[in-house]
C-alpha cells in the first residue's frame, strides 16, 4: 500500500475575518495526482502556498513525505517542485541561466541544463533572455524548473492556464511523465477536463472547505446522472429533443417507447462533466 | 546559514543589477562624473581679500593692513577703480579724496568712496566699510581705545582653510551611496513585484538566508564604490581606518533605506518618488559642510549627519578615534535600528 505523501489535518487559514481555508482534511498517496478543484477564491492556491511553505497555516498542520513542514521547512523544499500560476522567472537572465541558479541553490552540481530545456520543448532556445519568450514557452520553462531538483513532490498552479493547445499537451504529458517516475502531483486547477484527464483524484474545493474527494469515475458515479439524448423528427419535421434518464425502473421501457413511437435522427449517451457534479454540490460554475 | 545559497544570490544580484542599463550607467558615468566634479573645483582656498585703491595721497596703514590678508592693488585714477571692480579683480573699490590727509588733521570728516559690484553681500560691503574706519583711526593716531581677545569655540580650524573640493567630498560620497541604494531598492521590489522572490522561497533557503545576500548586495554595491570615489580622490589621507568603517556603516544604512523603500514600492517609478525625498533628506547635512553655519543642529536628527560629519572630521582635519568614537556608535545604532525595520517590513510584505 503506498504511503501518504502529503497529510493535511485541519488546515486553516484566515485573511484577517476572511476564512480563506476553513479547516480542510485530506491525503494524497505517493505517485498519485490530486486534482484540486475549484473557482476563484475557493482556497486553493492558499492551500497551495501553506504546502509549499510560502503561508504559515493559522491552524492544523500538514506534513510532507513524513516530515512537519511547519519544523522541516528547508528539508521539504529541497524534496519539493513547485510551479506557480502566475509567471515568475528572471526575464533578463537567458533560460540556461535561470535553471542553473535554482540548480545551485537546491545544490546540484552536475546539471544539464540543455536536456531540460530540450524535454519541455525548448531546445536551442537556452541562451535566449527570457524576455523574449512567448507565454507557452515561459509556462513550460516555470515547470522545468520545477522538475529540476527530480522532485518527489510537485505542486502545479494552474500550470497550462491561458496556454495554447501544443504548450498544454506538452505540459500535461510533462506531468504524467513525472509521476511515472514516482513524483507526487498535487495540481489545482479550475479546467475540468484537465483534471479529468490527469487526476487520480479529485477534490472539490468550495468557499475553504473540500465539498467532495474522490476519483473522477467515483464522484461521476455518485452525483451525475447517465442519460440518453435523442433527437427526434416531430410532426411538422423540426428536430425535437428527448433524454431518458438511465438510472431508473422505467429506462428499459422508456427506449423502446422511443424507437418504436418516434423517428429518432440521432441518439448518445450523455455522462456527468466534473463541472456538473461541481454544479450540484455547490449551486455555482468552477470558473 | 548555508553560504553557497548566500553566494549564489549574491552574484545573482550582481548579474541583475548590472544588466538594468539605467543602474550600470548611472553606476559607471556617476561614478567618473562625480570624481570630474571633484577635481574640477578648486584645491586651494585663497585666502586674501583684494582690494583696488585710488589715492591721491600714500597713506601707511594700508600697508599695515595688507599684512593681515587684505591684498590692496593701487590704481591711476577713479574710472581705473571702477572698471577692476566691475571686471571683478576687486573686491570692492575704494576712492580716497585729495584732502583727505588735512581734513583727518583738522578732525573733519573726509569721505571716502566705495565700489562694489551688486553680488556683494551686505556683510562684505560693512566689512570693507570697517576697515576703511580702521585705517582712518591708524592713520590719525587715535586707535579706537579697545582690547580684543580671541577665543575659538570647537575644533580651531583658521590655520587649516578647506578647499572647495574636499568639503564637496563627504557630498559626493553620499550621493554615490544613495544612487546604489535606489538601485537595491528597485531590485528588490521588482523581486517582490514580479514573484520571483516566492520562487526563490521555495528552495531550500530561509528568508534570512535571503536577506543577508540582499544586504550584502547593496552594502558591497555601495561601499565599493564609495572606497573607490574615496581612493580616487585621495579621502583616505587621514585616518583610513575610521573613514573605512564609517563608509561601510553608512553603506549598511543606505541598504536599509532601500530595505524600508522596496516594501512601499511596486514599480521603478514608485521607487523613484519614495527615494528622491530619503535622498534629498540624508543628503542635507552635507550641505552644512559645504556652507558651515547655514543649517542648525536639527539635522543631528538624521543618520547621515554622523556619516558625513565622521568622513568631514577624519579627512579634512584629522580627527582620530577619540574624536569620532561617539559618531560611529550613534550612526551604528542608527544602521541596527533602519535595517531591521527595513527587513521587517519587507519580510511582511513577501510574507
Amino acid at each position: 500500500m503506498a504511503r501518504d505523501a502529503i497529510v493535511a489535518e485541519e488546515l486553516t487559514y484566515r485573511y484577517g475575518e476572511l476564512t480563506a481555508v476553513d479547516h480542510i482534511s485530506f491525503n494524497v498517496a505517493e505517485s498519485e495526482i490530486l486534482g484540486f478543484l475549484g473557482p476563484n477564491g475557493a482556497g486553493k492556491t492558499t492551500t497551495f502556498k501553506m504546502l509549499t511553505g510560502q503561508l504559515k497555516p493559522k491552524g492544523g498542520q500538514a506534513s510532507l513525505l513524513g516530515m512537519d513542514i511547519a519544523r522541516n521547512l528547508e528539508k521539504v523544499q529541497g524534496e519539493i517542485g513547485v510551479c506557480f500560476e502566475t509567471t515568475n522567472l528572471y526575464e533578463q537572465m537567458s533560460a540556461l541561466e535561470n535553471l542553473n541558479l535554482f540548480a545551485s541553490l537546491f545544490g546540484i552540481r552536475s546539471f544539464d541544463g540543455n536536456a531540460l530545456l530540450e524535454r519541455v520543448g525548448l531546445g536551442g532556445r537556452g541562451k535566449d533572455r527570457v524576455e523574449t519568450y512567448s507565454k507557452g514557452m515561459k509556462q513550460r520553462l516555470m515547470v522545468a524548473r520545477a522538475i529540476l531538483n527530480k522532485p518527489r513532490l510537485l505542486f502545479l498552479d494552474e500550470p497550462t492556464a491561458g496556454l495554447d493547445p501544443t504548450s498544454s499537451e506538452k505540459i500535461r504529458n510533462i506531468i504524467l511523465e513525472e509521476r511515472e517516475r514516482g513524483a507526487t502531483v498535487f495540481l489545482t486547477t479550475h479546467d475540468m477536463l484537465e483534471a479529468d484527464k490527469l487526476s487520480d483524484r479529485v477534490a472539490f474545493m468550495n468557499q475553504g472547505k473540500i465539498v467532495a474527494l474522490d476519483t473522477p469515475h467515483q464522484l461521476k458515479q455518485q452525483h451525475g446522472k447517465r442519460a440518453l439524448k435523442a433527437k427526434v423528427a416531430g410532426d411538422n419535421g423540426a428536430l425535437e429533443d428527448r433524454e431518458i434518464n438511465l438510472d431508473t425502473p422505467e429506462t428499459p421501457e422508456a427506449v423502446r417507447k422511443l424507437f418504436s413511437q418516434e423517428k429518432v435522427i440521432t441518439i448518445h449517451s450523455e455522462e456527468a462533466t466534473l463541472e456538473d457534479i461541481f454544479i450540484s454540490l455547490t449551486g455555482r460554475g468552477l470558473v | 546559514m548555508n553560504w553557497r545559497i548566500i553566494s549564489t544570490l549574491v552574484a545573482k544580484d550582481f548579474s541583475l543589477f548590472f544588466r538594468k542599463k539605467f543602474f550600470a550607467i548611472v553606476t559607471v558615468i556617476g561614478l567618473v562624473f562625480y570624481i570630474v566634479i571633484y577635481f574640477v573645483m578648486p584645491g586651494t582656498v585663497n585666502e586674501n581679500l583684494e582690494i583696488g585703491l585710488f589715492a591721491p595721497v600714500t597713506l601707511p596703514a594700508f600697508e599695515e593692513i595688507q599684512e593681515e590678508g587684505l591684498v590692496v592693488q593701487t590704481v591711476d585714477s577713479v574710472d581705473a577703480l571702477k572698471e577692476g571692480v566691475i571686471e571683478g579683480k576687486y573686491v570692492a573699490g575704494v576712492s580716497l579724496p585729495a584732502d583727505i590727509m588735512e581734513k583727518l588733521s583738522s578732525r573733519q570728516k573726509p569721505t571716502v568712496s566705495l565700489y562694489f559690484t551688486p553680488d556683494v553681500p551686505q556683510e562684505m560691503k560693512d566689512t570693507i566699510a570697517l576697515i576703511i574706519r580702521e585705517m582712518a583711526f591708524l592713520q590719525t593716531g587715535q586707535p579706537l581705545n579697545i582690547e580684543v581677545t580671541e577665543e575659538t569655540l570647537g575644533p580651531d580650524v583658521s590655520g587649516t582653510p578647506i578647499p572647495p573640493r574636499d568639503r564637496l567630498r563627504p557630498l559626493l560620497a553620499i550621493i554615490i551611496l544613495a544612487v546604489e541604494m535606489m538601485g537595491l531598492a528597485n531590485l528588490l521590489s521588482e523581486e517582490v513585484e514580479r514573484g520571483t522572490i516566492h520562487a526563490l522561497l521555495v528552495t531550500p533557503m530561509s528568508i534570512k538566508e535571503l536577506f543577508i545576500a540582499k544586504g550584502i548586495t547593496g552594502t558591497g554595491l555601495a561601499f565599493g564604490q564609495a572606497v573607490l570615489f574615496m581612493l580616487l580622490v585621495r579621502g583616505f589621507g587621514e585616518g583610513p581606518l575610521i573613514i573605512l568603517l564609517a563608509l561601510l556603516l553608512g553603506a549598511v544604512l543606505f541598504t536599509g533605506v532601500a530595505f524600508l523603500i522596496s516594501s512601499v514600492s511596486k514599480d521603478f517609478m514608485s521607487v523613484l518618488a519614495w527615494s528622491i525625498p530619503s535622498f534629498i533628506l540624508l543628503l542635507v547635512p552635507s550641505f552644512s559642510i559645504l556652507f558651515p553655519g547655514a543649517i542648525t543642529n536639527w539635522i543631528k536628527i538624521l543618520p547621515s549627519y554622523y556619516l558625513v560629519d565622521t568622513v568631514h572630521r577624519v579627512a579634512n582635519f584629522g580627527s582620530g578615534w577619540g574624536d569620532i568614537w561617539l559618531n560611529l556608535l550613534i550612526l551604528l545604532g542608527y544602521c541596527l535600528v533602519i535595517t531591521w525595520t527595513g527587513i521587517f517590513v519587507l519580510r511582511r510584505r513577501v510574507q
